[in-house]
């Protein structure tokens, strides 16, 4: 008993030893660019991922031309169909100097419209992206993903039936 | 009389035969528990992700302490079935042969060990996942419900483990234990009903209903005894409370570790444990003074209280607007019926529990 203890406690051991935190967190490589007019405020929009694809996740960022300080506002994302969603602009995670969006995938394809509502010293202002086409989702059909995601779901249910048929006899 | 006394002395300190490896297989899925809702914690905090953050390792960690503690286990009763040697089923229940008599595993372990073989295959299906999508931090993403769905099993597998010791005190907490672990785990799994269209009922919030009340029943009649539901209801309120003041303070003080700053706008509200009912106490309770009634009635009063509760829930925590409308109604009546099948299912499930150590059953009539 006391060598399986040893055995299975080196075993955890070496396992964290071995994948130790290996921290390299992508640089935000921006391929793509368009340019918004919002009232007195020139905001580059960027794309780490284009053409942009459904459900394929990328990192955007919003770039005011004189920067961020003293600034602040509003994005909303309205797809093609059904309800827009607004989001505060906040400074992306992994290049803390513009706004944006990380690792952010939009769910549907079509034609979608981001709208900035900015305020800062020049007063506030909209302005909006509009004609950005998503395409189709990249890989098998979703249902097909699912079908593959719940095998396991499914066998326990078959282990479940198998129980079941078992145990009844006894139970009744 | 002193030779006597010696040996009561010693027998205090026998560890029980089954206990190590159940706890081994316990402590994993508790890593992996932590591991998620550190996880989630650190997406809607912090964010930037790689394979190896301290949260994934968790969840690795977790599943392959699982696994081993479930594959040694299987290798020894192999040896000792190959041996001819008794088997004592305490150890994770009978033994069943797999690949014809290539191994014998008692079941318990199987399972344990068949989910955390599952989670390495949903690792790879998730890698490719993202090598296609990108990195996303979607929680509810086919390969990360297959990799939930895979921990749940070893799980359950984890909760067949201690049902087998019920007779004995580290089974009984064991399974108020591995039950409280699987509910708080499975309210992480049901988000995945974000998938289903929705239509007059909020999926989400059926299934979290569901589930609870299923597992809820399941270990209340595994262990057959007033209190179970209680305790596992207490169990579920213990977990909650600890990852509410330890998911945000842990995806902090690993932000500061790794020179990260924390999201404009973070709330630092813990996601996990915000899924997970605060009623439920109030169910158990329903269920143990409602033990005399037909399961169903508890069942279809729990099911309709959880689902009531989802966006009071969200008023207390977030502050969200509440307007009790026809889609409100409809998920309480379909989470009532739902929650009256779930406790006639989940009494099953339990009595299935007691069978797996027949030899005792009638210590316990």
């Amino acid at each position: 008993m006391r060598k399986t203890l040893l055995g299975l406690l080196g075993t955890c051991f070496l396992l964290l030893g071995l994948a130790s935190p290996a921290l390299a967190f992508e640089p935000v490589n921006v391929v793509h660019t368009e340019k918004v007019q919002a009232g007195p405020y020139n905001l580059t929009v960027g794309f780490s991922t284009w053409p942009v694809k459904a459900m394929q996740s990328l990192d955007f960022t919003f770039a005011p031309e004189d920067g961020i300080a003293g600034k602040k506002g509003t994005l909303t994302m309205v797809p093609a169909h059904g309800e827009p969603d607004d989001t505060p602009l906040a400074r992306h995670p992994r290049k803390r100097d513009v706004w944006g969006l990380d690792i952010h995938a939009l769910p549907e394809p079509g034609t979608w419209t981001f709208r900035f509502d900015i305020s800062g010293p020049a007063g506030p202002a909209s302005g909006e992206l509009r004609n950005l086409q998503v395409m189709e989702q990249p890989g098998p059909p979703m249902g097909l993903s699912w079908a593959i995601s719940t095998i396991p779901l499914f066998g326990l249910i078959g282990l479940i039936v198998v129980a079941w048929r078992r145990t009844r006899v006894n139970s009744n | 009389m002193a030779i006597a006394a010696t040996t009561t002395t010693q027998a205090r300190f026998v560890v029980p035969r089954g206990l190590v490896p159940a706890s081994f297989v316990l402590g994993g899925t508790l890593l992996s528990l932590i591991g998620l809702t550190w996880d989630i914690q650190w997406h809607s905090d912090v964010g930037p992700d790689t394979f190896f953050t301290m949260p994934h390792l968790f969840l690795y960690t977790g599943s392959a302490l699982s696994g081993i503690a479930s594959l040694a286990v299987v290798l020894i009763t192999t040896a000792n079935a190959k041996r001819d040697k008794a088997i004592d089923p305490i150890v994770g229940g009978r033994a069943v042969g797999v690949f014809g008599r290539t191994f014998a595993a008692p079941v318990g372990y199987l399972i344990s060990g068949t989910g955390a073989a599952l989670f390495l295959v949903y690792g790879l299906w998730d890698q490719w996942w993202h090598g296609l999508y990108g990195f996303d931090a979607v929680i509810e993403s086919p390969p990360h419900i297959g990799l939930l769905l895979s921990i749940s099993i070893t799980m359950v597998g984890t909760v067949m483990i201690f049902a087998v010791a019920r007779d004995q005190r580290w089974g009984v907490y064991g399974v108020v234990a591995t039950a409280a672990v699987l509910l708080v785990f499975s309210m992480v799994t049901v988000l995945g009903l974000r998938a289903v269209p929705d239509g007059l009922a909020n999926p989400v919030a059926a299934g979290t209903a569901f589930t609870s009340v299923m597992i809820l029943f399941m270990a209340a009649h595994a262990l057959n005894r007033r209190g179970g539901a209680l305790a596992v209801g207490l169990s579920v309120a213990v977990l909650q409370a600890v990852f509410w003041w330890f998911s945000p303070w842990a995806a902090r003080v690993y932000a500061d570790a790794t020179g990260l700053p924390l999201r404009d706008y973070a709330d630092g509200i813990p996601g996990l444990p915000y899924t997970i009912p605060m009623c439920l106490i109030v169910v158990a309770v329903a269920v143990e003074l409602l033990h005399r009634l037909p399961a169903w009635i508890p069942g279809a009063l729990g099911g309709a209280l959880i689902a009531a509760c989802v966006p009071l829930q969200a008023v207390l925590v977030y502050g969200a607007p509440f307007h009790p409308n026809g889609r409100y109604l409809a998920t309480v009546v379909l989470s009532a019926a739902f929650g009256a099948g779930a406790a006639l299912l989940g009494r099953r499930f339990g009595q299935m529990l007691r069978h797996l150590a027949p030899a005792k059953e009638d210590r316990h009539a």
